[in-house]
Protein backbone atom coordinates (compact mmCIF):
# COMPACT_ATOMS: atom_id res chain seq x y z
CA UNK A 1 0.00 0.00 0.00
CA UNK A 2 1.57 3.40 -1.09
CA UNK A 3 1.37 5.95 1.63
CA UNK A 4 -0.04 9.84 1.64
CA UNK A 5 2.12 11.68 3.37
CA UNK A 6 -0.50 13.89 4.88
CA UNK A 7 -2.08 10.78 6.33
CA UNK A 8 0.95 8.69 7.57
CA UNK A 9 3.45 11.55 8.54
CA UNK A 10 4.87 11.94 12.27
CA UNK A 11 5.74 15.89 13.41
CA UNK A 12 8.94 16.19 15.29
CA UNK A 13 10.06 19.28 17.63
CA UNK A 14 13.96 19.04 17.87
CA UNK A 15 16.85 17.97 15.46
CA UNK A 16 18.20 15.63 18.36
CA UNK A 17 15.01 13.66 18.57
CA UNK A 18 14.80 13.60 14.47
CA UNK A 19 18.55 12.12 14.55
CA UNK A 20 17.03 9.28 17.47
CA UNK A 21 14.20 8.95 15.19
CA UNK A 22 16.44 8.16 11.98
CA UNK A 23 18.74 5.95 14.10
CA UNK A 24 16.20 4.14 14.69
CA UNK A 25 14.84 3.64 11.17
CA UNK A 26 18.30 2.23 10.59
CA UNK A 27 17.98 -0.65 13.35
CA UNK A 28 14.79 -1.60 12.35
CA UNK A 29 15.44 -2.09 8.86
CA UNK A 30 13.89 0.63 6.68
CA UNK A 31 15.26 1.71 3.49
CA UNK A 32 16.69 5.73 2.77
CA UNK A 33 14.15 6.81 -0.38
CA UNK A 34 14.58 10.66 0.03
CA UNK A 35 13.81 13.95 1.42
CA UNK A 36 11.48 16.51 0.56
CA UNK A 37 12.32 20.13 1.12
CA UNK A 38 9.68 22.94 1.20
CA UNK A 39 9.72 26.57 2.34
CA UNK A 40 7.34 26.98 5.15
CA UNK A 41 6.59 30.64 6.40
CA UNK A 42 10.42 32.25 7.01
CA UNK A 43 11.72 28.71 7.58
CA UNK A 44 12.05 25.02 5.97
CA UNK A 45 10.00 22.44 5.88
CA UNK A 46 11.69 18.71 5.86
CA UNK A 47 10.02 15.89 4.99
CA UNK A 48 12.43 12.14 5.40
CA UNK A 49 10.73 9.00 3.95
CA UNK A 50 11.50 5.67 4.82
CA UNK A 51 10.35 2.74 3.15
CA UNK A 52 10.40 -1.14 4.63
CA UNK A 53 8.24 -3.94 3.31
CA UNK A 54 6.89 -1.47 0.57
CA UNK A 55 5.23 0.93 3.42
CA UNK A 56 6.38 4.03 3.84
CA UNK A 57 7.02 6.02 7.41
CA UNK A 58 7.51 9.53 6.77
CA UNK A 59 9.11 12.14 9.62
CA UNK A 60 8.34 16.12 9.24
CA UNK A 61 10.77 18.84 11.06
CA UNK A 62 10.54 22.58 10.48
CA UNK A 63 13.73 23.92 10.00
CA UNK A 64 13.89 28.04 11.60
CA UNK A 65 15.18 30.48 9.65
CA UNK A 66 19.03 30.14 10.38
CA UNK A 67 19.12 26.91 11.94
CA UNK A 68 21.49 24.24 10.19
CA UNK A 69 19.93 21.08 10.43
CA UNK A 70 22.34 18.05 11.35
CA UNK A 71 23.21 15.75 8.39
CA UNK A 72 21.55 12.63 8.14
CA UNK A 73 24.83 10.81 5.83
CA UNK A 74 26.50 9.53 8.93
CA UNK A 75 23.57 7.10 9.40
CA UNK A 76 22.47 6.57 5.91
CA UNK A 77 25.61 7.62 3.37
CA UNK A 78 23.10 7.64 0.36
CA UNK A 79 21.41 10.99 2.36
CA UNK A 80 24.42 12.85 1.02
CA UNK A 81 24.04 13.74 -2.62
CA UNK A 82 19.70 15.26 -1.63
CA UNK A 83 21.15 16.98 1.27
CA UNK A 84 23.91 18.59 -1.06
CA UNK A 85 20.94 19.13 -3.39
CA UNK A 86 19.12 21.29 -0.98
CA UNK A 87 22.29 23.34 -0.07
CA UNK A 88 22.60 24.80 -3.34
CA UNK A 89 18.57 24.56 -4.15
CA UNK A 90 17.86 26.28 -1.36
CA UNK A 91 19.98 27.18 0.58
CA UNK A 92 20.17 25.13 3.56
CA UNK A 93 23.81 24.25 5.36
CA UNK A 94 23.68 20.53 6.59
CA UNK A 95 26.41 20.10 9.41
CA UNK A 96 28.15 16.98 9.35
CA UNK A 97 27.95 16.02 5.34
CA UNK A 98 29.90 13.13 4.88
CA UNK A 99 30.93 14.95 0.94
CA UNK A 100 30.20 18.96 0.96
CA UNK A 101 30.04 19.88 -2.26
CA UNK A 102 29.43 23.31 -0.39
CA UNK A 103 26.44 24.63 -2.45
CA UNK A 104 27.97 23.41 -6.09
CA UNK A 105 26.62 19.92 -6.51
CA UNK A 106 24.59 21.32 -9.56
CA UNK A 107 25.72 25.26 -9.42
CA UNK A 108 28.80 26.87 -11.26
CA UNK A 109 29.78 29.90 -9.23
CA UNK A 110 28.13 32.44 -12.34
CA UNK A 111 24.28 30.66 -11.41
CA UNK A 112 21.60 31.86 -9.98
CA UNK A 113 21.80 31.63 -6.18
CA UNK A 114 19.64 29.07 -3.97
CA UNK A 115 16.99 28.96 -6.80
CA UNK A 116 14.28 27.24 -4.58
CA UNK A 117 14.14 29.28 -1.71
CA UNK B 1 51.32 6.81 -3.35
CA UNK B 2 48.07 7.39 -5.02
CA UNK B 3 46.67 9.66 -7.68
CA UNK B 4 43.68 11.03 -9.01
CA UNK B 5 42.16 10.28 -12.48
CA UNK B 6 39.00 12.11 -13.96
CA UNK B 7 36.70 9.87 -15.22
CA UNK B 8 33.88 11.67 -17.45
CA UNK B 9 32.33 14.21 -17.65
CA UNK B 10 33.00 13.15 -21.80
CA UNK B 11 33.89 9.67 -21.71
CA UNK B 12 33.06 6.69 -24.47
CA UNK B 13 31.07 4.95 -22.39
CA UNK B 14 29.20 7.76 -20.75
CA UNK B 15 25.71 8.44 -23.10
CA UNK B 16 25.46 11.78 -20.74
CA UNK B 17 28.12 14.03 -18.97
CA UNK B 18 28.98 12.91 -15.20
CA UNK B 19 32.82 13.42 -13.68
CA UNK B 20 34.15 10.96 -11.49
CA UNK B 21 37.68 11.87 -9.80
CA UNK B 22 38.95 8.75 -8.83
CA UNK B 23 41.75 7.98 -6.55
CA UNK B 24 44.08 4.91 -7.77
CA UNK B 25 46.67 3.39 -6.15
CA UNK B 26 48.69 1.23 -8.42
CA UNK B 27 45.92 1.07 -11.08
CA UNK B 28 43.48 0.37 -8.41
CA UNK B 29 40.91 2.79 -6.99
CA UNK B 30 40.95 3.36 -3.71
CA UNK B 31 38.83 6.77 -3.32
CA UNK B 32 35.62 8.26 -5.46
CA UNK B 33 33.93 11.58 -5.73
CA UNK B 34 31.39 11.91 -8.23
CA UNK B 35 30.50 15.52 -9.62
CA UNK B 36 27.32 16.46 -11.09
CA UNK B 37 25.78 19.68 -12.77
CA UNK B 38 26.71 19.37 -16.09
CA UNK B 39 22.81 19.20 -17.50
CA UNK B 40 21.07 20.51 -14.61
CA UNK B 41 18.25 22.36 -16.19
CA UNK B 42 15.55 23.55 -13.07
CA UNK B 43 12.68 21.34 -14.21
CA UNK B 44 11.81 21.81 -10.32
CA UNK B 45 11.71 25.65 -10.58
CA UNK B 46 10.25 25.54 -14.59
CA UNK B 47 7.37 24.60 -13.55
CA UNK B 48 6.10 27.35 -11.88
CA UNK B 49 5.04 28.60 -15.15
CA UNK B 50 2.83 26.08 -16.08
CA UNK B 51 -0.37 24.55 -15.09
CA UNK B 52 -1.00 21.46 -13.33
CA UNK B 53 -1.98 19.93 -16.89
CA UNK B 54 1.24 21.30 -18.74
CA UNK B 55 3.77 19.73 -15.97
CA UNK B 56 2.97 16.54 -17.10
CA UNK B 57 4.45 17.37 -20.59
CA UNK B 58 7.70 18.61 -18.56
CA UNK B 59 8.08 15.68 -16.44
CA UNK B 60 8.10 13.16 -19.33
CA UNK B 61 10.86 15.45 -21.08
CA UNK B 62 13.11 15.10 -17.62
CA UNK B 63 14.14 11.68 -19.62
CA UNK B 64 14.12 10.57 -22.95
CA UNK B 65 14.21 7.50 -21.86
CA UNK B 66 11.55 6.33 -19.29
CA UNK B 67 9.61 9.47 -20.18
CA UNK B 68 6.53 7.43 -20.56
CA UNK B 69 6.77 6.44 -17.05
CA UNK B 70 7.76 10.19 -15.68
CA UNK B 71 4.52 10.93 -17.35
CA UNK B 72 2.20 8.59 -15.99
CA UNK B 73 3.55 8.77 -12.33
CA UNK B 74 2.97 12.76 -12.30
CA UNK B 75 -0.46 12.26 -13.33
CA UNK B 76 -1.02 9.49 -10.30
CA UNK B 77 0.19 11.75 -8.59
CA UNK B 78 -1.82 14.52 -9.18
CA UNK B 79 -4.89 12.57 -9.46
CA UNK B 80 -4.34 11.30 -5.69
CA UNK B 81 -4.74 15.12 -5.13
CA UNK B 82 -8.05 15.03 -6.87
CA UNK B 83 -8.65 11.78 -5.13
CA UNK B 84 -10.15 10.33 -8.44
CA UNK B 85 -10.11 6.98 -9.79
CA UNK B 86 -8.95 6.32 -13.48
CA UNK B 87 -10.84 3.72 -15.40
CA UNK B 88 -9.78 0.54 -15.63
CA UNK B 89 -8.88 0.31 -19.11
CA UNK B 90 -6.38 3.76 -18.82
CA UNK B 91 -4.72 1.75 -15.95
CA UNK B 92 -4.04 -1.42 -18.64
CA UNK B 93 -3.01 1.26 -20.99
CA UNK B 94 -0.59 2.93 -18.79
CA UNK B 95 0.90 -0.82 -17.89
CA UNK B 96 1.20 -1.66 -21.30
CA UNK B 97 3.15 1.81 -21.96
CA UNK B 98 5.23 1.69 -18.99
CA UNK B 99 6.70 -2.20 -19.99
CA UNK B 100 7.05 -1.07 -23.44
CA UNK B 101 9.61 1.30 -22.04
CA UNK B 102 11.01 -1.03 -19.76
CA UNK B 103 11.91 -3.10 -22.46
CA UNK B 104 13.45 -0.31 -24.63
CA UNK B 105 15.17 0.99 -21.72
CA UNK B 106 17.31 -2.72 -20.85
CA UNK B 107 17.39 -3.45 -24.85
CA UNK B 108 19.23 -0.12 -25.05
CA UNK B 109 20.89 -0.45 -21.84
CA UNK B 110 22.62 -4.17 -23.28
CA UNK B 111 23.75 -2.51 -25.85
CA UNK B 112 25.90 0.45 -24.49
CA UNK B 113 26.80 -2.13 -21.42
CA UNK B 114 28.30 -4.43 -24.59
CA UNK B 115 29.80 -1.34 -26.68
CA UNK B 116 31.22 -0.71 -22.92
CA UNK B 117 32.98 -4.13 -23.01
CA UNK B 118 33.66 -4.07 -26.83
CA UNK B 119 31.32 -6.26 -28.13
CA UNK B 120 30.26 -3.78 -31.10
CA UNK B 121 28.28 -6.68 -32.93
CA UNK B 122 26.23 -7.49 -29.88
CA UNK B 123 25.82 -3.90 -29.30
CA UNK B 124 24.36 -3.56 -32.82
CA UNK B 125 22.07 -6.45 -32.02
CA UNK B 126 20.11 -5.27 -28.98
CA UNK B 127 20.07 -1.73 -30.96
CA UNK B 128 18.48 -3.52 -33.39
CA UNK B 129 15.97 -5.70 -31.49
CA UNK B 130 15.22 -2.03 -29.78
CA UNK B 131 14.17 -0.87 -33.07
CA UNK B 132 11.04 -3.02 -33.25
CA UNK B 133 10.06 -1.53 -30.01
CA UNK B 134 10.21 2.01 -30.63
CA UNK B 135 8.30 1.54 -33.99
CA UNK B 136 5.03 -0.06 -32.42
CA UNK B 137 5.84 2.59 -29.67
CA UNK B 138 5.36 5.20 -32.41
CA UNK B 139 2.31 3.59 -33.75
CA UNK B 140 0.62 3.07 -30.50
CA UNK B 141 1.56 6.91 -29.31
CA UNK B 142 3.05 8.96 -32.42
CA UNK B 143 6.49 8.96 -30.75
CA UNK B 144 9.15 6.83 -30.61
CA UNK B 145 10.39 8.21 -27.06
CA UNK B 146 8.08 11.26 -25.74
CA UNK B 147 4.80 9.61 -25.58
CA UNK B 148 2.63 11.88 -24.38
CA UNK B 149 -0.20 8.74 -23.42
CA UNK B 150 -1.03 9.65 -20.38
CA UNK B 151 -3.11 12.87 -18.45
CA UNK B 152 -4.44 13.53 -14.88
CA UNK B 153 -7.33 11.55 -15.16
CA UNK B 154 -6.37 8.56 -16.96
CA UNK B 155 -4.69 8.17 -20.70
CA UNK B 156 -4.95 10.92 -23.80
CA UNK B 157 -4.91 7.77 -26.27
CA UNK B 158 -6.53 4.54 -26.94
CA UNK B 159 -5.08 1.65 -28.71
CA UNK B 160 -7.25 -0.46 -31.81
CA UNK B 161 -7.57 -3.74 -32.80
CA UNK B 162 -4.86 -3.46 -35.10
CA UNK B 163 -2.50 -1.84 -32.68
CA UNK B 164 -2.81 -4.48 -30.34
CA UNK B 165 -1.91 -7.14 -33.00
CA UNK B 166 0.96 -5.40 -34.25
CA UNK B 167 1.81 -5.33 -30.22
CA UNK B 168 1.55 -8.73 -30.00
CA UNK B 169 3.61 -9.56 -33.34
CA UNK B 170 6.44 -7.35 -32.05
CA UNK B 171 6.75 -9.56 -28.96
CA UNK B 172 5.87 -12.84 -30.66
CA UNK B 173 9.22 -11.94 -33.02
CA UNK B 174 11.27 -10.33 -30.24
CA UNK B 175 11.04 -12.93 -27.37
CA UNK B 176 13.70 -15.49 -29.49
CA UNK B 177 15.54 -12.66 -30.38
CA UNK B 178 15.97 -11.47 -26.48
CA UNK B 179 17.07 -15.61 -25.95
CA UNK B 180 19.67 -15.44 -28.56
CA UNK B 181 21.43 -12.13 -27.09
CA UNK B 182 20.73 -13.45 -23.96
CA UNK B 183 22.85 -16.95 -24.24
CA UNK B 184 25.66 -14.12 -24.92
CA UNK B 185 25.59 -11.86 -22.05
CA UNK B 186 24.48 -14.80 -19.70
CA UNK B 187 26.97 -17.82 -21.37
CA UNK B 188 29.71 -16.42 -23.20
CA UNK B 189 33.05 -17.27 -21.44
CA UNK B 190 34.89 -13.97 -22.57
CA UNK B 191 31.80 -11.70 -21.14
CA UNK B 192 31.71 -13.73 -18.37
CA UNK B 193 35.71 -13.50 -16.99
CA UNK B 194 34.44 -8.99 -17.72
CA UNK B 195 31.33 -9.78 -15.67
CA UNK B 196 31.53 -12.09 -13.12
CA UNK B 197 33.00 -10.76 -9.28
CA UNK B 198 32.82 -7.51 -10.50
CA UNK B 199 31.71 -4.44 -8.63
CA UNK B 200 30.12 -6.53 -6.39
CA UNK B 201 28.06 -5.17 -3.28
CA UNK B 202 26.16 -7.33 -1.11
CA UNK B 203 22.36 -7.87 -0.81
CA UNK B 204 23.20 -5.76 2.88
CA UNK B 205 24.95 -3.34 1.73
CA UNK B 206 22.47 -2.28 -1.31
CA UNK B 207 19.73 -2.33 0.66
CA UNK B 208 21.28 0.24 3.39
CA UNK B 209 22.94 2.65 -0.18
CA UNK B 210 19.35 3.12 -0.61
CA UNK B 211 19.81 1.56 -3.87
CA UNK B 212 16.75 1.32 -6.28
CA UNK B 213 15.82 -1.05 -9.32
CA UNK B 214 18.35 -3.77 -11.47
CA UNK B 215 20.98 -2.03 -8.97
CA UNK B 216 19.04 -3.23 -5.88
CA UNK B 217 17.33 -6.88 -7.40
CA UNK B 218 20.95 -7.98 -8.62
CA UNK B 219 22.10 -8.06 -4.90
CA UNK B 220 19.10 -10.54 -4.11
CA UNK B 221 16.87 -7.70 -2.80
CA UNK B 222 13.05 -8.25 -3.89
CA UNK B 223 11.76 -5.03 -3.92
CA UNK B 224 9.80 -3.68 -6.55
CA UNK B 225 7.82 -0.98 -6.40
CA UNK B 226 5.36 -3.03 -9.08
CA UNK B 227 4.68 -5.20 -5.99
CA UNK B 228 2.68 -2.67 -4.30
CA UNK B 229 -0.92 -3.08 -3.94
CA UNK B 230 -2.22 0.14 -5.44
CA UNK B 231 0.34 0.44 -8.15
CA UNK B 232 -2.39 0.42 -11.46
CA UNK B 233 -3.45 -2.86 -11.78
CA UNK B 234 -0.06 -4.81 -11.75
CA UNK B 235 -1.27 -7.09 -9.03
CA UNK B 236 -3.98 -8.64 -11.18
CA UNK B 237 -1.49 -9.49 -13.83
CA UNK B 238 0.76 -11.96 -12.35
CA UNK B 239 4.05 -10.34 -12.06
CA UNK B 240 7.22 -12.04 -10.58
CA UNK B 241 10.30 -9.73 -9.45
CA UNK B 242 13.60 -10.40 -11.12
CA UNK B 243 16.33 -11.08 -8.59
CA UNK B 244 19.98 -12.44 -8.71
CA UNK B 245 21.86 -13.10 -5.76
CA UNK B 246 25.26 -12.32 -7.45
CA UNK B 247 25.59 -8.89 -6.29
CA UNK B 248 28.05 -8.35 -9.40
CA UNK B 249 28.02 -6.52 -12.65
CA UNK B 250 27.04 -10.40 -14.14
CA UNK B 251 23.78 -10.09 -11.49
CA UNK B 252 22.89 -6.90 -12.39
CA UNK B 253 22.96 -7.97 -16.17
CA UNK B 254 20.44 -10.95 -15.48
CA UNK B 255 18.10 -8.76 -13.62
CA UNK B 256 17.70 -6.64 -16.91
CA UNK B 257 17.28 -10.07 -19.21
CA UNK B 258 14.99 -11.54 -16.82
CA UNK B 259 12.87 -7.83 -16.97
CA UNK B 260 12.18 -8.19 -20.21
CA UNK B 261 10.74 -11.77 -20.12
CA UNK B 262 8.57 -10.36 -17.48
CA UNK B 263 7.92 -7.20 -19.07
CA UNK B 264 6.67 -9.23 -22.27
CA UNK B 265 4.47 -11.41 -20.24
CA UNK B 266 2.61 -8.37 -18.37
CA UNK B 267 1.75 -7.18 -21.87
CA UNK B 268 0.72 -10.24 -23.32
CA UNK B 269 -1.43 -10.76 -20.22
CA UNK B 270 -2.56 -6.59 -19.90
CA UNK B 271 -3.79 -7.02 -23.67
CA UNK B 272 -5.86 -10.30 -22.88
CA UNK B 273 -7.57 -8.49 -19.89
CA UNK B 274 -7.75 -5.08 -21.46
CA UNK B 275 -11.41 -3.97 -20.68
CA UNK B 276 -13.50 -2.16 -22.64
CA UNK B 277 -14.90 1.54 -21.57
CA UNK B 278 -13.75 4.83 -21.01
CA UNK B 279 -9.97 5.75 -21.08
CA UNK B 280 -10.29 8.99 -18.81
CA UNK B 281 -12.19 10.81 -16.36
CA UNK B 282 -12.70 14.51 -16.33
CA UNK B 283 -10.81 16.42 -13.70
CA UNK B 284 -12.86 19.66 -12.36
CA UNK B 285 -11.00 22.06 -10.31
CA UNK B 286 -7.09 22.52 -8.92
CA UNK B 287 -5.34 20.36 -6.98
CA UNK B 288 -4.99 20.52 -3.08
CA UNK B 289 -3.08 18.81 -0.66
CA UNK B 290 0.17 16.74 -1.26
CA UNK B 291 0.86 13.04 -1.97
CA UNK B 292 3.59 11.01 -2.79
CA UNK B 293 3.74 8.20 -4.88
CA UNK B 294 6.29 5.88 -6.41
CA UNK B 295 6.83 3.86 -9.39
CA UNK B 296 9.05 1.31 -10.74
CA UNK B 297 11.02 2.58 -13.81
CA UNK B 298 13.45 0.74 -15.90
CA UNK B 299 16.33 2.05 -13.29
CA UNK B 300 14.21 1.62 -10.73
CA UNK B 301 12.05 3.45 -7.85
CA UNK B 302 11.20 6.81 -8.82
CA UNK B 303 9.76 9.07 -6.15
CA UNK B 304 7.22 11.97 -6.80
CA UNK B 305 6.17 14.48 -4.17
CA UNK B 306 3.50 16.56 -5.10
CA UNK B 307 1.62 19.61 -2.77
CA UNK B 308 -1.42 21.99 -4.23
CA UNK B 309 -2.45 24.83 -3.09
CA UNK B 310 -5.96 25.06 -4.34
CA UNK B 311 -4.03 27.13 -7.82
CA UNK B 312 -3.59 26.24 -11.57
CA UNK B 313 0.01 26.10 -10.42
CA UNK B 314 1.77 23.27 -7.85
CA UNK B 315 3.21 24.53 -5.04
CA UNK B 316 6.17 22.56 -4.97
CA UNK B 317 6.96 18.93 -7.25
CA UNK B 318 9.97 16.80 -6.34
CA UNK B 319 11.30 14.01 -8.12
CA UNK B 320 13.70 11.30 -7.19
CA UNK B 321 15.02 9.27 -9.73
CA UNK B 322 16.55 5.81 -9.86
CA UNK B 323 20.04 7.11 -10.83
CA UNK B 324 19.71 9.67 -7.99
CA UNK B 325 19.58 7.02 -5.80
CA UNK B 326 22.40 4.59 -7.21
CA UNK B 327 25.03 6.87 -7.33
CA UNK B 328 26.46 6.73 -3.81
CA UNK B 329 26.40 3.01 -4.26
CA UNK B 330 29.55 3.87 -6.77
CA UNK B 331 30.83 5.13 -3.50
CA UNK B 332 30.99 1.60 -2.70
CA UNK B 333 31.25 -0.59 -5.73
CA UNK B 334 34.69 1.07 -6.64
CA UNK B 335 37.06 0.75 -4.30
CA UNK B 336 39.29 -2.21 -5.12
CA UNK B 337 38.33 -2.41 -9.26
CA UNK B 338 41.15 -1.61 -11.47
CA UNK B 339 40.60 1.64 -13.81
CA UNK B 340 40.31 -0.71 -16.66
CA UNK B 341 37.00 -2.22 -15.06
CA UNK B 342 35.10 1.36 -14.06
CA UNK B 343 33.35 2.16 -17.14
CA UNK B 344 31.55 -1.91 -16.89
CA UNK B 345 30.72 -0.77 -13.01
CA UNK B 346 29.46 2.34 -13.89
CA UNK B 347 27.65 1.22 -16.41
CA UNK B 348 26.01 -1.28 -14.62
CA UNK B 349 23.78 1.27 -12.52
CA UNK B 350 22.58 2.37 -16.07
CA UNK B 351 23.45 5.83 -14.94
CA UNK B 352 20.89 8.64 -16.40
CA UNK B 353 22.08 11.59 -15.87
CA UNK B 354 19.55 14.36 -17.10
CA UNK B 355 16.90 11.99 -15.04
CA UNK B 356 19.35 12.72 -11.89
CA UNK B 357 19.76 16.45 -12.46
CA UNK B 358 16.32 17.15 -13.56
Amino acid sequence: MLDNVIQNITEIKSMPEVLKAVEGFKSDGYRYVTMICLKANEGHELIYIFEKDNKLKNLRYFVKPGEKPKSMSGIYLCALLIENEYQDLFGLTFEGLAIDYKGHLYLTPNSPKTPLA
Amino acid sequence: MTTVIPFGPQHPVLPEPVSLKLEIDNDVVVGVLPSLGYVHRGLEKFIDTKDFNQTMYICERICGICSGIHGITYSRAVEKLFDIEVPERAQYLRVINSELCRIHSHLLWLGLFADGFGFESLFYECWKYREDVLDVLERFTGNRVIHSMSKVGGASRDLTKEQIDQILKTLDDLEPKVKNIEKVFVNNYTVKKRLVGLGVMSKQLAYEAGTAGPTLRGSGNAIDVRNTSDYDIYKDLGFKTAVAKEGDCYGRTKVRIDEIYEAIKLIRNAISKLPEGEIATRVKGFPTGEAIIRAEQPRGEVVYYVKGNGTKNLERLKVRTPTFANIPSLLLMLPGVKLADVPIVVLTIDPCISCTER
